[in-house]
């Protein structure tokens, strides 16, 4: 067969034009699904530190965490990035600093992070949970750590102040992921602090290979459990521990993930912990501070063998629209991820064979996760952020990387599937993820991705996805129940199809997300009506028509849309 | 090599009669046998049992009809008439024990070659087949103990090296694995020695050192038995269970009473929900090794998944009675409990998980104070 050649203007003009030469005339070219903002674009020029030593201590591994949040109550989304900072194994030699990015509006962002007393880190931070505590309409962040965790309250001036001695939360040990919610339906958001491992420099272990003298980051395995910590906002500013003597502080864990969330319909929001190397725990809330672990029960503590695996991010979501919270949870390579599909009786399968996940994932190790219809076609999708926690794995294993690839799985009505492959050249690249937020930082009803990367710049990551399709983006504001309306659930119909989503909180892994929902439409240009029905005490259900389209709402309990 | 080992005893089991007016019947089976036409050779057969039911000959030749045609289970029960009417009989009984084991019945195969053996110490062909049988239980150090003292009579048998090699490197004993290595090596290249070496490394860890030996014993001869099992056990614990269902499926093709090939296949497709694809397999893998806790196990989830609650319940319960430290079937027992609504007992496997796991991280920690595998 004969090869054909290009003459040398051919040639010349394919060399000037680029790929742009090959594309059909008269066709543009779509940007990619999820596009990367460089640094010189966003201003984003914060780097976590992983403190990474020849000792290997397994904290170093294990962040960072980020949060999509709107501090200053502009509309825009900000983002705040957790660093490790000074603990018993690790003093750095300048004082490492959290960031705080406040939006711009127009694209970039400025690390405000000093001005507002946010920046100093004062134990070996790991992840953020972001929830208005207090009621007052400002975000308060909560940064859990190896060592103290900080409590810092939102002045609203844009300023933080540290109240975590005040509050009754300056705990120590090893505290990962958190998440506001309100488990006693009082209108206060609590907290559930995920605890992970019994590990100080005094009690470390030797992991690694004696012949070669090298260390590696061990197993969680060879450290002992701990109990999560449950904790009642007492509405002053305080809160109290209420665990002990249930089945929260029973339940030795190692626990990296968690997602409030109703499994079962019951009003009283419960919780889903992923652990590593131990059974995963599914909390469900009796009401009274009564609560029951179901994991095994409910078949997501372990895997179909029987084998505790190792859970780290997690998610809920109705991602088949039937009415019931599923379940995901990440762990490591060999050991596959999970998708629980709720069978509505407190009893869950895994699905993940059946949409490909398990397939995809079993090299992989994930930790950043979240189900959401990221091209607003009324669809949950689902995004995860992968790398293996053990840098020198590739030493060990001809298969397993340290960095890992992004993958994003779109529901295509009845099933998952992995797009990855079409998704954009940021699919192709491997990243050490590991916290993973969610948020609409240019609130153009797309939702987009931002990824903590451990040791390295974070990841931001824009949604050109669904162009073509309409939204709706919900601000709720609880008055009677948690002014997050964490546990509201909103009903709609498009086209006379009727869909629900359940206001979860946390999920994904050391991180907090954009707390307003998008609605999309797909090509519909019409929403028939919309429903909210607000959590406990509150027992309101609000009803609306002919709201607008691709557009923020904001709608107040009881009283509608406020603007 | 295994297979040529056993080949040679479907040869030369028909006898000739005496010609007989008598016996016309008979002797006419016989020509049919020999002429290959088993099914008339049966007919003719049956038909003079039908007149003379206990006769040595009839039965036995019978019974090696049956079983050319692979027919076992008649086979066997023709053997068994055989033998009452000529309980001495070495032939048969090697015949029926040779049945036994084409039909992947290993324990009854055992039973009628170990005595075999112990009335005819010195029959190479019942010692070999005997240690083939215990190599597909995994009782390699029964094969130890019946090989070992037979070194001098089987120097230079290629088979013997094989089978002691192998029970000796499975049994952990790899120092006195590899002479057995060393000596098939000496011959030349060959599958056997890097399946044995593979082995090795596979026994101390080196599964991708495992995984090179066992695709060059693969590429030197696909037709020795089990070198695709082994082949697939580390493609899975190197990762690739792709790569791993594959091998499985081949030796499966080959050697259908694989054990590992069907217990491992089938896990792999109870994994994928592929689950009526997997009972079978998992059933059959059972057959092979009754008494093994991970058949055992496997089959007993495959049941659960299935939704035969009551049966796996009752597997489990039998497992966790025999193996009490076995996690895994703690938990898929409390899971089916839990299915059928008896919490108490769910609970009460629940408490057991909680214990045996919290021993387990205790021995796990005190044993990484020195060093630990990585993830």
């Amino acid at each position: 067969m004969r090869v054909p050649t290009l003459s040398r203007r051919a040639a010349l003009r394919l060399m000037v034009l680029g790929a742009s030469a090959l594309v059909p005339r008269g066709r543009a070219v779509d940007p990619p699904l999820f596009e990367e903002v460089p640094p010189s674009a966003s201003g984003i020029r914060w780097v976590h530190e992983n403190a990474m030593s020849e000792e290997r201590y397994l904290p170093e591994t294990l962040g960072p965490g980020c949060a999509f949040l709107d501090f200053d109550n502009d509309g825009w989304m900000d983002i705040f990035f957790v660093n490790s900072g000074p603990c018993d194994f690790y003093q750095p030699k300048t004082p490492l600093k959290n960031a705080l990015y406040r939006n711009n509006r127009d694209g970039t962002f400025t690390d405000v992070a000093d001005q507002a007393g946010v920046a100093r880190t004062t134990a070996f931070g790991m992840g953020v949970a972001v929830g208005d505590y207090d009621n007052d309409g400002y975000p308060d962040l909560f940064v859990t750590a190896y060592g103290r965790p900080t409590l810092y309250h939102n002045n609203g001036d844009g300023t933080f102040t540290d109240v975590t001695e005040k509050a009754g939360l300056a705990i120590g040990g090893w505290t990962t992921s958190a998440v506001w919610f309100d488990y006693d339906n009082d209108g206060l958001l609590d907290l559930f602090v995920c605890s992970f491992v019994e590990f100080s420099l005094k009690n470390n272990v030797f992991c690694g290979d004696n012949r070669l003298g090298r260390k590696y980051y061990c197993i969680p395995r060879v450290f002992k459990p701990t109990p999560s910590l449950l904790f009642h906002n007492n509405g002053d500013g305080t809160f109290t521990e209420v665990s002990r003597g249930t089945d929260v502080a029973r339940a030795l864990g190692k626990a990296l993930g968690v997602v409030a969330t109703d499994i079962n319909n019951d009003g009283w929001m419960d919780l889903f912990v992923a652990n590593d190397t131990v059974q995963n725990f599914l909390f469900v809330n009796r009401g009274q501070n009564r609560w029951e672990e179901l994991g095994l029960a409910a078949e997501v503590a372990f895997s179909a063998n029987g084998q505790a695996r190792s859970g780290m991010g997690v998610d809920a979501a109705d991602f088949d629209n039937d009415g019931w919270q599923d379940l995901f949870v990440a762990n490591v390579d060999q050991e596959m991820f999970s998708l629980y599909r709720n069978n509505g009786d407190e009893t869950f399968r895994d699905d993940a064979h059946v949409h490909g996940i398990a397939q995809a994932t079993r090299l992989l190790s994930g930790w950043g996760l979240k189900f959401f219809d990221f091209d607003n076609d009324g669809l949950i999708d689902l995004f995860l952020a992968n790398g293996h926690p053990d840098d020198m794995i590739e030493m060990y294993s001809t298969q397993v990387k340290y960095k890992e690839p992004l993958l994003l799985f779109r529901h295509e009505g009845e099933r998952l599937r992995n797009i990855s492959h079409q998704a954009g050249p940021v699919f192709e690249k491997m990243f050490p993820a590991r916290g993973l937020a969610i948020g609409d930082y240019n609130n153009d009803g797309r939702i987009d991705v931002v990824v903590g990367n451990n040791g390295m710049a974070p990841l931001l990551l824009k949604n050109n996805a669904g162009r073509q399709n309409h939204w709706l983006g919900l601000r709720l504001q609880g008055t009677t129940c948690n002014r997050d309306a964490v546990g509201a659930r909103i009903t709609w119909s498009v086209g006379g199809v009727k869909r629900s989503r359940l206001k979860n909180n946390g999920g994904s892994y050391l991180s907090s997300h954009d707390p307003r929902e998008v609605i999309g439409l797909g090509r519909a240009t019409k929403l028939d009506w919309l429903e909210i029905r607000w959590p406990l005490p509150s027992r309101r259900v609000d009803r609306f028509t002919d709201l607008p389209l691709d557009r923020y709402v904001t709608i107040v309990e009881g009283k509608g849309i406020a603007s | 090599m295994r297979l040529r080992v056993l080949a040679v005893w479907l040869g030369g089991v028909c006898v000739l009669a005496q010609p007989d007016s008598v016996e016309a019947t008979l002797k006419r089976a016989i020509e049919l046998h020999q002429a290959g036409r088993l099914q008339d050779a049966i007919a003719g057969y049956e038909q003079y049992l039908s007149q003379r039911p206990s006769h040595f000959l009839a039965l036995s030749n019978l019974g090696a009809a049956l079983a050319s045609l692979g027919r076992y289970e008649e086979a066997i029960r023709r053997y068994r008439e055989a033998l009452a009417a000529a309980p001495g009989h070495a032939g048969v009984r090697l015949n029926l024990a040779l049945a036994y084991y084409k039909s992947a019945q290993f324990e009854p195969a055992v039973s009628e070659l170990e005595s075999l053996v112990a009335a005819r110490a010195g029959d190479s062909r019942a010692v070999l087949l005997l240690a083939d049988c215990y190599l597909r239980q995994g009782e390699y150090r029964k094969i130890i103990e019946l090989l070992a003292p037979r070194e001098a009579d089987f120097s230079q048998d290629r088979a013997f090296a094989y089978l002691l090699g192998m029970a000796y490197v499975l049994d952990r004993r790899t120092e006195l694995g590899q002479r057995f290595i060393e000596r098939i090596l000496g011959q030349r290249p060959s599958a056997e020695a890097e399946l044995l070496l593979g082995s090795i490394l596979r026994m101390g860890g080196d599964h991708p050192g495992a995984r090179k030996h066992f695709a060059r014993a693969v590429e030197l001869n696909p037709a020795l038995p089990s070198v695709h099992a082994f082949y697939g056990l580390a493609l899975l614990e190197t990762g690739d269970p792709e790569g791993a269902a594959r091998q499985f499926r081949r030796e499966l093709e080959k050697n259908p009473h694989d054990f590992d090939s069907n217990l491992n296949l089938g896990a792999l497709l109870r994994q994928e929900r592929k689950l009526e694809e997997a009972r079978p397999l998992l059933e059959h893998a059972l057959r092979v090794r009754p008494k093994s806790p991970a058949a055992r196990y496997q089959l007993a989830a495959l049941y659960a998944d299935l939704g035969r609650l009551d049966e796996a319940r009752g597997m489990l319960e039998a497992l966790v009675a025999d193996v009490p430290s076995f996690v895994e079937a703690h938990v898929t027992l409390a899971r089916v409990y839990y299915r059928l609504k008896r919490k108490a007992d769910g609970d009460r496997q629940q408490a057991i998980v909680r214990k045996l796991t919290a021993q387990k991280e205790g021995d796990t920690t005190e044993a990484n104070r020195s060093e630990a595998p990585p993830r």
